[in-house]
């Protein structure tokens, strides 16, 4: 029987459902929320509702949206014949926060794992071949480049190798490119890993 | 060494994300069969363990021994990285049902190092040459996986009666190939197949025999059944599509 009354129960086994918050953590948050002023602690209970209710998939990329269109896809500034393929819609903060990419995304919705069930079927793969495929828009240009930005992991890695097949033969017009593989700016030489030293070897650049 | 920490070998036999930035390996050593570990902070770029915790790494892993099931890895060092047979689709499926096959076989902390050697041999041909990632290739993997567990399948006479002459199924009920006499619950197995699994058993793992479609698809299923009655593991299908093609072309713009 819970030492709790059945509210602050229920606040914490829905708390414990958070990734990465245990029991306790989710006991201390509850304790936490009711200490906070009942404005705070129904503002956050506004914005889940909130945010549940209105934010739904881009009908075009699948990143998060707040109407029928995200607001990358309804940028007109935004280049749309070149188009970033990321796992999730988390994965376009850090390409954005880069400003180097001025084109649009598509989002995967995970990456292929067939040893755990994930099939091309269950990620947005068929509707990236229609979007390279299909017509484009009124004045708009055909997609000329697609950049595969899957996690460099083992399954991002194969979802890449799996799409770039499919795509030389769907739409062999189309470059295909992977984002690098190389050192992060700031490390040492010394703690490189074997791979990610032998591909920025093999992917290096001469100095102009 | 103190007794909280052991250092070994050990294959990355799956990486899963963890927390804000950790991971969980499932490990196949040589000594210590699969062992369970956290890398903490492994999933940041400026981890110092870098790419070494991805799947099918070969390392020189030190563990902080915990209570639980769940060590710690406080430093590994590259044995082999095996990063050629990333670049391309067939051997990177191939290298994960080989890690899968091991992890669903080999679930205990029993030291198996033949297991151990038969897997880093796996990945040491699959990352050497592509034509290892055929089916007949991955079949002749699990074939001698099974040996490594002391499932073998009896195939040099009929797994129920002894019979030597027409052998003409494979009951995974039974263990092996049995007679025309016995093979109430077995399904057919042709001569090719049997002979395709009678080499593979016999040759090692880079000289694997070829044999036709319908005879691997036989003794796929003979390895499968082998598996689900004897160790009563469920081995995921082999990929049959896209076969022994070039890899596929990344290009770089400009």
């Amino acid at each position: 029987m819970s030492t709790f009354a059945p509210p602050v129960q229920r606040l914490i086994t829905e708390l414990g459902k958070l990734p990465g918050i245990g029991g306790r953590t989710a006991q201390r948050l509850a304790f936490h929320l009711l200490r906070a002023s009942e404005e705070d602690a129904l503002a956050l209970a506004d914005a889940i509702r909130e945010v549940k209710s209105r934010i739904g998939l881009c009908e075009v990329c699948f990143n998060l949206a707040d109407g029928p269109r995200c607001r990358i896809c309804s940028d007109e500034r935004r280049d749309a014949a070149v188009v970033c393929v990321v796992e999730e819609p988390s994965d376009i903060i850090p390409i954005e926060r880069t400003h180097e990419f001025h084109g649009r995304y598509h989002v995967l919705g995970g990456a292929l794992s067939p040893i755990d069930g994930v099939d091309p079927e269950d990620l947005r793969i068929a509707e990236l071949y229609r979007r390279v495929t299909g017509e484009p828009e009124e004045g708009r240009d055909p997609i000329r480049e697609v950049v595969l930005a899957t996690n460099p992991t083992t399954t991002g890695e194969a979802t890449a190798l799996h799409i770039a097949e499919q795509l030389r033969e769907k739409a062999p017009q189309v470059t295909v490119t992977r984002l690098a593989s190389g050192l992060p700016v700031g490390a040492d030489l010394e703690y490189a890993d074997e791979l990610t030293l032998g591909r920025a070897l093999a992917g290096r650049r001469a100095l102009s | 060494m103190s007794r909280r920490s052991l250092r070994t070998e050990a294959i990355v036999l799956r990486s899963i994300r963890y927390g804000e930035a950790d991971r969980i390996l499932h490990l196949y050593t040589p000594e210590h069969g699969r062992v369970g570990a956290i890398a903490k902070g492994a999933r940041r770029t400026r981890s110092r363990f870098g790419a070494r915790l991805e799947p099918f790494f070969h390392l020189s892993v030190n563990l902080h021994l915990s209570r639980g099931d769940l060590h710690t890895v406080t430093s590994a060092d590259t044995l082999a990285a095996h990063g050629r047979l990333r670049e391309r689709a067939d051997t990177l499926d191939a290298a994960a049902r080989a890690c899968d096959a091991v992890a669903r076989l080999f679930e205990t902390d029993d030291p198996s190092p033949a297991v151990f050697h038969l897997l880093a041999n796996e990945l040491r041909l699959l990352d050497g040459d592509p034509v290892h990632a055929r089916p007949a290739a991955q079949l002749a993997f699990r074939l001698k996986l099974l040996v490594a567990g002391g499932f073998t399948p009896q195939l040099a006479s009929c797994a129920s009666c002894g019979e030597s002459d027409h052998l003409s199924g494979f009951s995974g009920a039974a263990g092996g190939v049995v007679c025309t006499a016995c093979e109430a619950s077995a399904f057919p197995l042709s001569e090719e197949a049997h002979g395709f699994l009678v080499a593979a058993l016999g040759r090692p793992l880079a000289e694997a025999p070829d044999a036709g479609d319908r005879a691997l698809r036989q003794a796929e299923r003979a390895i499968a059944e082998t598996a689900e009655h004897h160790a009563h593991v469920h081995l995921r299908p082999l990929a049959r599509v896209r076969r022994h093609q070039s890899g596929p072309t990344i290009r770089v713009p400009g």
